[in-house]
């Protein structure tokens, strides 16, 4: 059995950075990965155990340089039914890409989405995806010609850090070819004519469907998206004519800050269109756009939660429609009924998750908007 | 047939939920239904009679306790069915015949370590790794299981090689685990 070597990384870039460079300092090949969240990365590599440890060194300079250095180690002799067991092993598709790859990471989406479409409109190249790794970490991938992607990423790099904190940013002008199995993956979306995009992102449930139906009541706008955006940040994308998404976001922004907590808004007037498509591509699941009330319930405590629903259900003519776990520690119930039992039962709610943890936040949307009940994620 | 009461038991990371359990189901007539974690708590769901999940809600909790701080618990006696959708991951009663021996539980933060402390222990002892939990924020949590004696020198040995600080949270034995337990938590790897 081959050596084995293990970096572990706070971000992704940290990771892409070393993987690579992993790969061109010695004969090793990338055989895995493995999230744990929180934005804690790790790649696994495997070689003779000299070309491992020469690989390292390299690796941890290259994750040192573009994010933070949680481990790297050497195992030189495996044993081979432990590792096998392991939940990092994967097969790693081959590519034959040749291209240059350029990546942007950011604390949230809101910077995020602002790289994107500055990506895209600076250079000509092409969107290869986003993803997220827990706490709050998000990145996205552009590939093309080196001198595109260079261009790209600097004008990416300016965007984001006009609209929130960058953490790194990365160009491999020859990447090798295990680099491309790190990429994100996109939504295959077709691009649409949509005006404006406007991006809510606030931390946890209840604050972003009190924003989702605030802006869609506000102006002529379409919800298109709630991506949960790690460290409990959901991100709400909305799209329209520059005015409505403008007055969306103020009357967002309103109704966020009355239940929850926002992180940031980010609006992009003329967006590249095949950016709306890589972050508004696939719809939430739906669940029924009865007309009736609905009453949400956030806490830090599945108990809590549980046995909020439990005595609501008990306590008024409601019914449960979903939860939705934002991560983080939050997690969040819904129940439709009418107003004034909705009403009632959030009262018995709120007294009975309070004993459980911590109630973040609770609220009720008297009409929700139908459009936006009907895209909701929780089930 | 008589409704059946249900308890909740919910702890930080996922060791001291195996090991509540464990003793969830050694302390009265329970079965589990499953768990859930919302990035980092995570929630153990049972059911049984009122005074069987009363008893086993008291012990669930103790256990809990002597492994990880945070423990918050809940019973409640005539559950509506819908408050179990917020179950995710089910735990099926009847999984089949299970591998014998002790449980041993390994918590840290990062999983990096976690695969060098694997290596460790069973080139220091006859342990296999049963399964690698991962539940958010950065908690992982491998469970091995073997003889009595070779998990006390696996844990023995993971105890040496994380000894540098705060990264080992747990190292614990389960040294009779129930068969309900070694089903739902030591046979797969369910996330």
């Amino acid at each position: 059995m081959k050596a084995a070597g293990i970096i572990e990384t706070r971000g992704m870039l940290a990771l892409v950075a070393a993987a690579d460079a992993m790969q061109k300092a010695a004969d090793v090949r990338l055989c895995g990965r493995h999230q744990i969240g929180a934005g804690w990365i790790t790649a696994v590599v495997e070689g003779e155990v000299a070309a491992v440890q020469t690989a390292l060194q390299v690796g941890e300079r290259a994750a040192a340089a573009h994010g933070e250095l949680i481990t790297s180690q050497v195992i030189a002799r495996p044993a081979a039914a432990p590792l096998a067991a392991m939940p990092h092993n994967a097969a790693m598709p081959a590519s034959n890409d040749e291209r240059a790859i350029g990546m942007l990471e950011t604390q949230g989406l809101a910077p995020l989405v602002a790289a994107a479409d500055a990506l895209a409109k600076a250079a000509p190249v092409q969107l290869a995806g986003w993803a997220f790794i827990g706490g709050g970490l998000a990145h996205v991938a552009v590939v093309g010609d080196v001198a595109a992607v260079r261009e790209s990423v600097a004008a990416g790099a300016v965007a984001a850090a006009a609209a929130g904190p960058v953490i790194a940013d990365l160009v491999l002008p020859q990447p090798s070819p295990d680099t491309f199995a790190l990429m994100p993956a996109r939504d295959a979306a077709v691009a649409d004519a949509t005006g404006a995009l406007g991006v809510l992102e606030s931390t946890g449930y209840v604050g972003a469907v009190a924003a989702a139906d605030a802006m869609s009541k506000a102006g002529s706008v379409a919800i298109r998206r709630f991506a949960v955006a790690s460290g409990g940040r959901i991100a709400t994308f909305t799209t329209g004519p520059l005015d409505d998404v403008k007055v969306a976001l103020e009357a967002g922004t309103v109704a966020t800050e009355r239940v929850g907590e926002l992180s940031g808004t980010h609006l992009v007037s003329r967006p590249d269109v095949d950016a709306v498509a890589c972050f508004c591509g696939v719809q939430a699941p739906a669940v029924g756009g009865s007309g009736e009330a609905m009453g949400l319930i956030e806490t830090r405590s599945t108990v809590g939660v549980v046995k909020a629903v439990d005595e609501m259900l008990k306590a008024a003519p409601v019914r449960f429609e979903g939860n939705f776990k934002v991560g983080y520690f939050l997690t969040a119930s819904v129940v439709r009924g009418s107003i004034g039992a909705v009403q009632s039962a959030l009262d018995v709610g709120a007294t009975v998750a309070a004993r459980y943890g911590d109630l973040v936040s609770v609220d009720v949307i008297p009409f929700p908007f139908a459009d936006v009940a009907v895209s909701l994620p929780h089930q | 047939m008589a409704q059946l009461a249900i308890g909740m038991i919910e702890v930080e990371g996922v060791a001291s939920l195996i090991v509540a359990a464990d003793a969830v189901v050694k302390t009265a007539d329970v079965q589990l239904l499953g768990w859930d974690s919302i990035g980092g708590f995570t929630t153990l769901f049972f059911s049984g009679s009122t005074a069987d999940v009363d008893a086993s809600l008291q012990r669930g909790q103790e256990a809990a306790r002597e492994v990880r701080e945070h423990v918050v618990a809940a019973a409640m006696t005539q559950p509506e069915p819908d408050s179990l959708r917020h179950i995710t991951v089910a735990i099926d009663g009847d999984g089949g015949a299970v591998a014998d021996g002790a449980l041993g539980l390994i918590e840290t933060q990062g999983y990096g370590i976690q695969v060098t402390n694997a290596d460790a222990m069973a080139k220091a002892a006859r342990v296999v790794v049963r399964n690698v939990l991962s539940v958010q924020n950065r908690l992982v949590c491998t469970v091995i299981q073997g003889e009595v004696s070779a998990v006390h020198e696996a844990l023995a040995t993971a105890r040496e090689q994380l000894s540098d600080g705060e990264s080992l949270l747990v190292a614990t034995m389960i040294p009779q685990p129930h068969q309900q337990v070694v089903g739902a938590f030591a046979s797969g790897r369910e996330s």
